[in-house]
């Protein structure tokens, strides 16, 4: 029996015997039952396993049921009678409200939007902070290109610059203010062969224009060579040498910093600027005098002390100068060691006594590193098993159901 | 005659003799349904005392719905299913003991077995819709429910188990009618 020849399927034939169908399909096919007898043949089919089932009777219900339903409600109504009060009773009410889903579904929503919380907020207040850090960041990348691409223009200029008296100042082309900034970095290396170590040193100083400031090195007995040099490198170079340094060996270790000097740089300029008027205009006295020679005598040491701060300030600036056009990088090297078998192992007693010391730390050490461990994770641990209880008995009650319902 | 939702209403407010006259109603086909799915007629006593007072305490959820028969059949099946639960976790004491055979007045022994044992040669899940349907009357709706499957699934299910029934019995039949 199909569809095609068929208005109805089988199992709204049987539907309709079971009485599911509404009014005017269950009439229809009432019509089609009468018209067909394939679908009657069907639907008899249909009615006599039901006849068949019909004759699966049970026993009648022992008289034991209702006498023992009656005694369980007389203990029933017993127990309720007898509902203990004051804080025993308070206390099972309180434990019905703990079994009761809806108190444990929002107790479940609470602890999770908590722990969101506290997952979420050091991350919020983090980033403002982070954007902070980053515009600072950046400022200082643009700042710095800014200056070396000025460096690099002026490269042919550094020389006089330097002796020329107040230095260039940090007016760019544009006339807006560029940072100055001196940098410094530290490389630590390991090296294997030591021997031509400094003059490779000196030679990358000079192939980059720079110079050594300070050079010590150290030969000790028994123990690995080392050498500590400061090199004062041109700052459009600074790349290029730390590069070249880097090849010298292991680098261990490599760090690089820049202090921003515009401030101290403009200052200065300023107070310069003033110094120098005010020297010309002690000079001006001083040309047209008509005083004492007391008051000449006056001028004449007021102009020495002016002249002596500009001096000062000059030297300062240039020096200044010096440190942001040269950066400083101070590089440490020590040579890859290879120690000799000295002398004998320690005595057996003293092993037996170190072990023993040894012993006793790692005792101590892992007593407290458990303590430590468990004040950390366990509130975390008793927080995720709370949230995690709901779901989890839910879950549980669930599979345990659908087991039942299937057989 | 007081409906059984009217009933179970007046046990609400805490009528005993509302509960006595749906316990008289529903005695036998709460008996039924546990001693047609276990053997041990003991248990299915017990379980039938168990799911009459699960009502009883239960009846402040009752809400007018759902029919009082849906939600007693409700009751039962959640009894019964705990009482596999367990029966599972303890394998030995099964329901596989020897066939204690009722003994239902005015019927032939034989065709009560003959049809049990075509009814357990049934798949699980098409068993459990077809005794819901032919014994305890429900709807598909109602049965649907109960299983927390669709409407849709309860319908093939019965169908396949009354067809699947049909071929039984009628192989034992003609089995039955050689031996004779």
């Amino acid at each position: 029996m199909t569809p095609s020849t068929h208005p109805f399927e089988q199992e709204e034939v049987m539907a309709y015997l079971d009485g599911e169908l509404a009014a005017n399909h269950a009439a229809s096919v009432a019509a089609h039952l009468r018209e067909c007898p394939e679908c009657a043949a069907l639907a008899k089919q249909m009615r006599d396993v039901s006849v068949q089932l019909s004759n699966w009777s049970v026993e009648p219900a022992p008289a034991s049921l209702t006498k023992n339903l009656d005694a369980a409600r007389a203990e029933r109504a017993l127990a309720k009678v007898k509902k203990p009060r004051g804080f025993d009773g308070w206390l099972d009410g309180k434990f019905s409200l703990l079994t009761n889903r809806w108190v444990w579904g929002a107790v479940s929503v609470v602890a999770v939007v908590a722990l969101l919380i506290a997952v979420g907020r050091p991350n919020l207040l983090r980033a403002p902070e982070a954007e902070r850090m980053a515009s600072r960041l950046a400022y200082a990348r643009r700042s710095q290109s800014a200056e070396l691409a000025t460096k690099e223009n002026a490269t042919s200029d550094l020389e006089s610059a330097q002796t020329a008296t107040p230095g260039p100042s940090p007016e760019a082309p544009n006339g807006q203010t560029q940072p100055m900034i001196a940098r410094t970095a530290s490389v630590s290396l390991i090296v294997k062969d030591f021997g031509p170590l400094e003059a490779s040193v000196k030679a990358i100083a000079q192939r980059h224009n720079g110079y050594i400031a300070n050079l010590n090195s150290t030969s000790p007995q028994d123990a690995a060579r080392a050498l500590t040099a400061t090199l004062r490198i041109p700052s459009a170079q600074l790349e290029a040498a730390i590069a070249e340094l880097k090849q010298l060996g292991h680098v261990e270790q490599e760090s690089q910093s820049g202090e921003e000097v515009t401030k101290e740089f403009t200052d200065r300029a300023a107070r310069m600027k003033n110094a120098r008027a005010t020297e010309e205009r002690l000079l001006d006295v001083l040309r047209n005098h008509t005083g004492q020679v007391k008051d000449i005598l006056a001028t004449e040491q007021e102009i020495a002390r002016v002249r002596g701060d500009i001096e000062q300030m000059e030297s300062d600036q240039r020096a200044l100068q010096t440190r942001v056009d040269f950066s400083t990088v101070e590089l440490s090297a020590q040579e890859e060691y290879k120690a000799s078998l000295e002398s004998a192992p320690p005595s057996t007693g003293r092993r037996l006594r170190n072990a023993a010391v040894q012993g006793y730390r790692t005792v101590v050490d892992s007593v407290i590193g458990f303590g430590v461990w468990a004040l950390q994770s366990l509130p975390t641990l008793l927080l995720w098993g709370f949230v995690a209880f709901a779901p989890a008995r839910w879950l549980w009650k669930r599979l345990r159901r659908t087991p039942a319902s299937q057989s | 005659m007081t409906s059984d939702e009217q009933l179970i209403l007046e046990l609400q407010q805490g009528s005993d003799a509302a509960f006595t006259e749906l316990f008289l109603r529903y005695r036998e086909r709460v008996y039924g349904f546990f001693r047609r799915r276990m053997n041990d007629a003991a248990k299915a006593e017990e379980l039938a005392q168990e799911t009459f007072l699960a009502v009883l305490r239960a009846a402040q959820r009752y809400e007018p719905r759902a029919t009082f028969r849906a939600y007693l059949f409700g009751i039962a099946f959640n009894v019964l299913a705990a009482h596999r639960r367990k029966t599972a976790l303890n394998k030995a004491q099964s329901d596989n003991a020897p066939d204690e055979v009722s003994d239902p007045s005015g019927t032939n022994p034989e065709i009560v077995i003959w049809v049990r044992q075509a009814v357990e040669r049934l798949e699980a899940a098409e068993r459990e819709v077809l005794l819901l349907r032919e014994f305890e009357e429900l709807s598909y709706e109602e049965i649907a429910k109960i299983l927390y499957v669709p409407v849709n699934t309860v319908r093939s299910r019965l169908f396949r188990a009354r067809m699947a029934l049909r071929e039984i019995l009628a192989t034992k039949s003609e089995n039955l009618g050689g031996r004779k």
